[in-house]
């Protein structure tokens, strides 16, 4: 797999192939934490159009040798909390679609086609989860779960403390443990 | 715990989904790609202190230095000084140069420097401004004859932060107030620091209020303006 430094210098050089092997790796990590976030496929796909947009046109912000991938995942963190915000002062409904979220996360991408899928029922039902969490803590499952972030990564996407964070994916965990015992009660 | 780290488990297994095509608008703009310079956080920091110390000094050399200057405690006009100096620094560090590894600087030390330097000028000031038989007392009573100073403090501090907001572009996705403020709260120092060797006014409501207010003035501009243009 291609290092993100050395493709972020090639396309800060005015590499566009560059851009697009970047792209390649990083875009599906984005969207899946956005899809997760923004419980829409429909707003996912927008808001990670308008990330791109903007990690181009600050691409010239990028410190040699540096990590860019925690500095793309803020970019796209600051993009959803922007675009929930306007699309709630013009009233406009966030999506509450949870199907699209299911068709967005367990649709396979074309690198991972041929791994085994997983038990559709659970993922499922983690999704309808961590669909009810309140937005930080279920940013913060999703960055350290899903995206395999540690809690300081984590903290520094969200403009957080290490701190902060740490609670913020304890309390996730444990309101997702009595969602889905709830849930598991329900159904027997 | 474990019920629900088997589920998210699962789900973290999933493969990630596909996203969109790259848009229209961003393909338009690969089509022109120019090669951009790397951003270099140390010698945007050299050239920011740089050309705001040259930017100050003309100011002072315009303005003249205090008439009480000479009266003065050398130990005092040095520390407070050196003091000021510090107060510049080390929240434009922090606020424009990342830890090693990482793109974004560290807005929680911008943060707590921006917070301490706004009050402890304001500390200092209020309870050491040493006078000498040329100083001036507005007291307060003619405290607000003394507002030509938090302009000058802020005039002085338009350099440094316009300049710490053009070389953060793109750099503070995150947390962009907090760093502004601490870019502000350097910027302040600056003018407080001019002040110091300009300002013959020596009651501890100027001293502490408008010469130490400056600071937090700045930095709460700046954390008003600066996120606009540099996020």
């Amino acid at each position: 797999m291609a290092d993100p430094r050395e493709l972020m210098q090639r396309y800060q050089d005015g590499d566009a192939r560059a851009f697009r092997e970047l792209y390649a790796l990083v875009a599906p990590r984005l969207f899946g934490y956005l899809v997760s976030m923004a419980k829409s496929r429909a707003v996912a796909d927008d808001v990670l159009q308008q990330t791109f947009l903007k990690i181009h046109r600050a691409r010239a912000a990028y410190v040699r040798g540096a990590d860019p991938i925690p500095w793309m995942y803020a970019i796209a963190h600051r993009t959803f909390i922007d675009e929930t915000r306007r699309r709630k002062r013009a009233a406009v409904p966030a999506g509450d679609d949870v199907p699209e979220i299911e068709a967005g996360l367990t649709g396979e991408s074309v690198e991972r086609s041929d791994e085994p899928r997983v038990d559709p029922e659970l993922a499922k039902a983690a999704l309808d989860a961590l669909a009810e969490l309140p937005e930080q803590q279920r940013e913060a499952v999703v960055l350290t779960k899903l995206n395999g972030k540690s809690v300081a990564e984590a903290a520094e996407i969200a403009g957080t403390t290490v701190g902060a964070m740490k609670v913020r994916a304890h309390r996730g965990y444990e309101r997702l443990r009595a969602l889905l015992a709830g849930r598991k009660g329900k159904a027997a | 715990m474990t019920e629900s780290r088997d589920e998210l488990d699962v789900l973290a297994a999933q493969p990630p989904p596909a996203p969109p095509k790259i848009s229209a608008a961003l393909e338009a703009e690969l089509g022109q790609l120019a090669p951009v310079r790397a951003r270099r956080p140390r010698r945007q920091l050299a050239v920011l202190a740089g050309a705001s110390l040259v930017y100050a000094a003309a100011l002072l050399a315009i303005l003249s230095v205090r008439r009480d200057l000479d009266e003065l405690p050398v130990g005092w006009l040095v520390a407070a000084g050196i003091a000021w100096l510090a107060g510049f620094a080390l929240p434009m560090y922090f606020a424009l140069v990342p830890r090693a590894g990482s793109v974004m600087p560290r807005w929680q030390a911008a943060a707590a420097l921006a917070i301490i330097v706004s009050c402890a000028f304001v500390v200092l000031g209020w309870n050491v401004h040493p006078h000498g038989p040329s100083s001036k007392d507005y007291g307060w009573e003619h405290f607000l004859r003394g507002h030509g100073c938090l302009w000058l403090g802020l005039a002085t501090a338009l350099v440094p932060v316009a300049l710490g907001a053009l070389f953060a572009r793109g750099a503070m996705p995150v947390r962009s107030r907090w760093l502004a403020a601490a870019l502000g709260a350097g910027g302040g120092c600056l003018g407080g620091l001019l002040l110091h060797v300009h300002c013959p006014i020596a009651d501890r409501y100027h001293v502490g209020l408008i010469h130490g207010g400056v600071v937090a003035v700045a930095a709460g501009l700046s954390a008003l303006i600066v996120p606009r243009i540099a996020r």
